[in-house]
């Protein structure tokens, strides 16, 4: 074969191309994430869920903190089903102060669910700014003493960190400073800092990672300043395995702000909240009144379950590769 | 493998102490100050005096630091002000921790049994139905909350059933061994549960890992049967990974403790701090937070070595650097 063949050969049949898809990687991981059943379930759960909390004041048939009479010769909790005195029917039951459960229920969804946003939010900036200066200053005395303080945040177990501080600051609203905070918003921020630092840990081995990459000396070359680059370039690729980290995260961060309502040191009666109805039904369960823990529990477990899906599916179509090999 | 221990040990000992910084400073946070807040409406001058100097609020805060510091290192954590006034917070730790180290002992002690059968017969049986139902079972196990799963459980052994051991409550083991563990039981299924299916998760995802690597290949290429000292040898590698997870979880048992502590009620460590904080206790906080603290660095610091031990290569790229 002399080399003219070669030279007169077309180009496809050197490199024959195969009609390839060219995919963006949002559409790509939708690819990915489609296929996954499991994970579509768990979008489904949260985004249902995420409904209800918009929704609640319109489905909930009562509203949440009125008590209505029991019927002559009964007693409160009512069992599902079953009506007050003023004929108002109680779907799923009614609590030991003749509310309704499900508008409790619903509106308790869209509490823990404004918290674990929030929560979530707070510790997101405040882990994404440890980890990104942290990684950016990687190896200097700044990195040494960001991933200290973040090494010695997670020598406390999570639950124990936040019960200490909320400890520390007393229960119900608060000041913190000069400044009084409410008792929702101060939750959220001690949630929030003791889980900032597992997305300080994330944000900065995923910025050192970006860091190595071309483009980052291409765009020092081109006479970007740190501050340019690690906001222009280099934050936009940290996107994808921070929602990852986000979705999990917001999984335990709806159990520990449950959590934290059920042993009374979370948000106070009356306002509704999933954990506190739980707390209650522990006095009724020897009467039998199954529905008063079912229905806050399954909810706070279909939350938390969604998330789970939903983080582990995201986690898998955003990294394929090592998914198939390990997929949990 | 002793500068690797000595290594390890320098290196819990400042976190150690930055901790214990931050415990110390928590009473500080209180809003108006911790006497005010410990005494509540009555405000009389010489008894808020007397507490601050007791408590060494007039101290400059390093001096006071070193001082509870200096003390705790001895022992004393100083004394419960609210829940026992003038009992030694050691003296209520003794009593109490006996139950929650039992209970995180027997929650992972459960959660084990079920975990490594069940995640080595899920990788076995990669995507056949065992594996989905166990995957399936171990997701929803991660996501129920264990207070809902006590309550639940109560409910129906305890009220439905009628069994009396599965009421809640506590007896020592003193008063009889079998009634002691047949009523930590329940307690440490549910704090064991959340446990026990992260355990599976991680030691299915490494056993695959592991059969996936060349050795475990070129073995079956060669023909050596499956059910021989490959399939052992693979259960050996993959449980390595799993070590580092039973030592994180010890902080997550000791935090779990809390919550299932207060739905059976048990009088463990987890209650106490509850009642800390309600009762607004600083120094039984602090004395809790504290020792979870270092039990779990501790515990952190032993897993570490066992690590080393069991997997050298972690020793040498230590030793190397």
């Amino acid at each position: 074969m002399s080399t003219t063949d070669v030279a007169q050969t077309p180009p496809e049949v050197i490199a024959p191309t195969v009609e390839r898809e060219h995919r963006g990687l949002l559409a790509e991981v939708w690819h990915n994430f489609k296929k996954n059943r499991l994970s579509l379930t768990g979008g489904v759960i949260v985004i249902t869920f995420v409904v209800v909390a918009i929704l609640a004041p319109l489905l909930a048939p009562y509203n949440p903190v009125v008590q209505w009479d029991a019927p002559p010769g009964e007693h409160h909790p009512l069992a599902p089903m079953s009506r007050s005195e003023e004929g108002k029917l109680f779907l799923l039951g009614s609590d030991k102060f003749g509310r309704d459960i499900l508008s409790r229920a619903l509106y308790g969804v869209r509490t823990l669910l404004q918290l674990a946003a929030i929560s979530i939010a707070f510790a997101l900036v405040l882990g994404i700014l440890m980890g990104a200066v942290a990684g950016y200053n990687r190896g200097t005395w700044i990195d040494e003493l960001i991933m200290r303080l973040v090494d010695i945040m997670l020598s406390f177990p999570t639950l124990v960190l936040a019960i200490a501080l909320l400890g520390a600051f007393g229960i119900g609203k608060t000041e913190i400073g000069p400044i009084e905070v409410s008792n929702m918003l101060k939750i959220a921020i001690v949630i929030a800092v003791t889980y900032s630092p597992r997305f300080a840990r994330v944000m900065r081995g995923v910025v050192l990672q970006e860091m190595s990459e071309d483009y980052v000396d291409a765009a020092k070359m081109a006479g970007g300043s740190g501050w340019q680059i690690l906001t222009r370039e280099i934050l936009v690729n940290t996107i994808p395995p921070l929602i990852v980290q986000a979705s999990l995260m917001t999984a335990t961060t709806v159990l520990t702000s449950a959590s934290l309502s059920f042993l009374g040191l979370g948000l106070q009666p009356p306002r509704p909240s999933l954990g506190i109805m739980l707390n209650e039904a522990r006095d009724y369960l020897f009467l039998g009144a199954w529905w008063y823990p079912l229905v806050p529990g399954v909810f706070i477990l279909l939350i938390i379950l969604g998330f789970n899906l939903l983080g582990d599916g995201l986690r898998d179509s955003l990294d394929p590769r090592q998914a198939r090999r390990t997929r949990v | 493998m002793g500068i690797y221990i000595l290594k390890r040990l320098l290196l819990a000992v400042p976190t150690l102490v930055a901790a214990s910084i931050i415990i110390f400073l928590l009473i500080h946070l209180a809003p108006g100050g911790p006497v005010r807040v410990m005494l509540g409406p009555m405000q009389d001058p010489a008894l808020v005096e007397k507490l601050r100097h007791q408590l060494g609020l007039d101290l400059p805060l390093h001096q006071q630091y070193l001082r509870w510091a200096g003390k705790a290192l001895q022992g004393d954590l100083g004394i419960s002000v609210t829940i026992q006034r003038g009992a030694p917070v050691t003296e209520l730790l003794r009593q109490r921790y006996g139950v929650t180290l039992q209970l995180a002992a027997l929650s992972m002690v459960i959660a084990l049994l079920i975990a490594i059968p069940t995640g080595i017969t899920s990788a076995l049986h990669q995507n056949k139905i065992a594996d989905h139902l166990s995957r399936l079972v171990a997701m929803v196990g991660v996501s129920v909350p264990n207070f809902f799963l006590g309550i639940m459980l109560i409910l129906v052994l305890g009220v439905f059933l009628k069994q009396p051991w599965a009421t809640g409550g506590y007896v020592p083991p003193e008063e009889g061994l079998k009634e002691n563990l047949i009523r930590m039981l329940l307690p440490a299924i549910a704090l064991g549960t959340a446990y026990s299916a992260i355990v599976m998760r991680m030691l299915r995802s490494s056993m695959l890992d592991v059969m996936s690597q060349d050795y475990v290949r070129t073995a079956k290429a060669m023909g050596i049967g499956w059910g021989s000292t490959v399939r052992r040898d693979i259960v050996k590698n993959a449980l390595i990974p799993v070590i580092t997870v039973i030592g994180n979880s010890v902080g997550y048992l000791l935090g779990g403790s809390i919550v299932t502590e207060t739905i059976f009620r048990m009088p463990g460590v987890g209650r106490l701090v509850i009642t800390g904080v309600f009762r607004r206790d600083y120094p039984v906080i602090q004395g809790i937070v504290l020792s979870i603290v270092i039990i779990r660095i501790g515990i952190n610091l032993v897993v570490d070595i066992l690590y080393s031990i069991v997997d050298p290569r972690i020793r040498y790229g230590a030793e190397g650097e």
